[in-house]
């Protein structure tokens, strides 16, 4: 069968493990005006942003040819679990016929984890999909590994844009591999093309730390949140986001026994501020600033989709868990218009303002 | 010789242009309108100061800001190019140094400007709202027939209080309707609106913000007295306005060049007065490299491409 997904991040690795299982993968454009347009134009007016955008990705990943469309599901009480009801309504009321896949994660509806596995599964053994799976995990944790360092080196590069080029044909390579060896083999060519970029460079007590956090599509998307890594890089700050696909994995989809991941201790950090759960990516954001502070960051970067309603009460918390770790945070709020100067604008200002924390004057 | 240093502001409404010594002090100013076309109110307004300059006058550094500071920094070739926020600040934090709290409020925009110690410790900006900006008040005034010059003045005659309903234009209107026919005077009404505006600008901006004295009251709007009065009634403390309120944004691109030019030693990118007569063409284009389709700026100045910017895959802007 013909499969697409929504666009989000590092999509190489959704790609591979479908095309591992045998399944023709349609690669769905990466978000662009289009596509915006487009999910504007056949979503709800009052929906969340990135409702509006997957909407496009899914309209132009149907025109592409795609017949099935295999997501994740959301928690809790915001929008994100009506998510596939709603763009399934949608597609239909636009005459398309789709089967859409949904995973949550598996603890909390295992029979229904176990039976979508079966639905992608096909023809494969047992054996191929396990091994597949682990295949896509370990490439998925090494991406991230690179990205990392992206993320810290693009704040230092010699020529602007290198860094930034590298990290795309690493993807590329990546985008080839078939097995164990050949992904190491794509890890130690990146590292060392990493290492190859020619930086400034800075003394320690120059450098700029700057953490993303948010709801996870504009964190994760580039191409719907001004490029913010990119930008920030471009400004001179090292980046980190609180949102990387290997963490996400680790805390939906592997056992509690072995699941000692970090996102454990920050949905702890985030508790004080947000006692229940109110969905989506709330008790992250607040948890993430509050791990951004204590680990001496200078400030703090939180997206916030258009009538995304957790980030918004994120968003009223935010001045007390700043004054709290004395964290600078810039609230951006995203959506269709999200490119304007003005929050180009606000962004600069707003490293202004960290570097001159640092130095202790305005400019 | 008198050293000097330049800063330009361009926003959409207006454009101002300073001149400051080495000690800060405003020796020129000239403030005029955009009329949308920056280039060309820069152009003027370049050709003007040239006129007044000095004979043994010298620039030795030049800053931009504005929403057109690119593209004018650019043109003159500023040593600075900077946001906005951090122009007023720093223009704010020269004359009142102990400033804890900034509000301005522009024909089309507003901030806020937290600061501690002399540094930018918060922000926010209104760009989308019309209810918190100067705007506001010039279409009301248009409504009731009276001259926005006069409207300061005319608040504070008012002897009743009544309060009007801001949260956003259109209500404002209809509400004020209703209220002069209950039979509140003009001035009343004035009054009203006025507060209605400092009303919606600190529900807006000073949201989750501590705001402490001293606090200062800058941009186009604070010649505006029934808005002053209207601040120090809503925040119960006295607002500095500063003498310059209106210029202040090209006085901190002046006073950030300064200290770039004293800091890293580097002489001016300034390209001469006569650098006006350059041809200087901006033009856009539509990038047709993938479905982004970005509109594309590009800067000639004597058929050199000087400057490119809009695109969001970096492509043009690396380009050069
Ligand atoms: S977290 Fe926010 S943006 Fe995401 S689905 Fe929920 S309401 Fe929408
Ligand atoms: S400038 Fe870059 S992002 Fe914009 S349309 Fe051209 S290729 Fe696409």
């Amino acid at each position: 069968m013909k499969v697409s997904f929504p666009y989000m991040g590092t999509t190489i690795v959704y790609k591979k493990l479908l095309e591992l299982l045998g399944h023709e993968v349609i690669m769905p454009p990466k978000p662009s005006q289009r596509t915006i347009n487009l999910g504007v134009k056949y979503s709800p007016e009052f929906a969340c942003f990135p409702l509006k955008v997957i909407m496009g990705s899914y309209i132009e990943a149907l025109e592409a040819g795609a017949e099935v469309l295999v997501t994740s599901g959301g928690h809790g009480p915001c929008r994100a679990g009506f998510y596939e009801q709603v763009h399934r309504r949608i597609l239909e009321e636009k005459g398309h016929t789709v089967d859409f896949i949904v995973f949550n994660s598996m603890f909390r509806d295992f029979k229904q984890f176990y039976s979508n596995i079966k639905k992608l599964k096909d023809k494969n053994s047992w054996l191929k999909v396990i091994k597949s799976l682990w295949l896509v995990y370990l490439m998925i944790n090494k991406l991230d590994i690179l990205e990392k360092e992206v993320q810290r080196i693009r704040a230092y590069e010699v020529k602007r844009g290198e860094t930034t080029k590298v990290w795309e044909s690493i993807q590329k390579d990546f985008d080839t591999v078939r097995n164990k060896v050949q992904v190491m083999a794509a890890y130690d060519k990146g590292r060392k093309r990493l290492a190859d970029i020619k930086t400034y460079e800075v003394k320690e007590d120059r450098k700029l730390r700057i953490g993303i956090v948010g709801e996870i599509y504009v964190v994760m998307e580039a191409s719907i949140n001004m490029k913010m890594e990119e930008l920030l890089g471009n400004m001179g700050a090292e980046v980190e986001r609180s949102q990387y696909l290997s963490q996400w994995v680790a805390y939906n989809a592997l056992p509690s026994f072995i699941n000692k991941t970090h996102e454990v201790d920050i949905i702890k950090a985030g508790e004080p501020f947000i006692p229940i759960n109110i969905g989506g990516h709330a008790k992250q954001t607040v948890g993430h600033i509050a791990d951004y502070g204590e680990r001496g960051f200078d400030g703090v970067i939180h997206l916030m989709p258009f009538g995304c309603l957790p980030e918004l009460v994120s968003q009223s918390i935010i001045p007390k868990i700043s004054q709290q770790y004395d964290i600078p945070v810039l609230t951006l709020s995203i959506d269709e218009q999200t490119g304007t100067a003005n929050n180009l604008t606000r962004v600069e200002a707003f490293i202004d303002l960290i570097r001159g924390k640092r130095m202790k004057k305005i400019s | 010789m008198k050293e000097f240093f330049l800063g330009i502001d361009v926003g959409s409404v207006s454009t101002n242009i300073v001149l400051i010594d080495k000690e800060g002090e405003v020796f020129y100013s000239a403030y005029t309108r955009t009329n949308g076309q920056p280039l060309e109110s820069v152009k003027k307004g370049i050709k003007e100061l040239h006129k007044a300059f000095p004979k043994d006058g010298r620039i030795r550094g030049v800053g931009s800001t504005g929403s057109g500071r690119q593209l004018i920094g650019t043109m003159v070739g500023a040593d600075v190019i900077k946001n906005e926020i951090t122009a007023h600040a720093t223009a704010t934090a020269h004359v009142v140094p102990d400033v804890k709290t900034i509000f301005e409020i522009g024909g089309q925009d507003s901030k806020i400007i937290i600061i501690e110690n002399q540094m930018v410790v918060d922000f926010a900006m209104n760009t989308v709202c019309a209810a918190g900006t100067g705007s506001f008040l010039d279409h009301q005034s248009e409504r009731l027939g009276i001259p926005i010059e006069e409207f300061g003045d005319l608040a504070l005659t008012a002897e009743r209080d009544v309060r009007i309903a801001g949260r956003c234009t259109v209500f404002a209107e209809s509400d004020m309707i209703a209220k002069q026919q209950f039979g509140f005077s003009k001035a009343e009404i004035i009054k009203g609106l006025c507060e209605a505006l400092v009303r919606n600008y600190i529900n807006n901006l000073g949201r989750g913000k501590k705001l402490e004295a001293p606090f200062v009251f800058q941009g186009g709007v604070a010649a505006n007295k029934g808005i002053k009065s209207a601040f120090e009634k809503e925040i119960n403390h006295e607002v500095i306005i500063p003498k310059h309120h209106n210029i202040m944004g090209a006085i901190g691109a002046a006073i950030l060049a300064r200290e770039y030019v004293e800091e890293s030693n580097c002489p001016t990118k300034f390209r001469g007065f006569e650098a006006t007569d350059l041809s200087f063409e901006p033009s856009a284009f539509e990038c047709g490299g993938c479905s982004n389709k970005c509109e594309v700026i590009k800067v000639e100045m004597e058929k050199q491409v000087v400057a490119m910017w809009g695109d969001r895959c970096g492509k043009w802007a690396n380009s050069l």
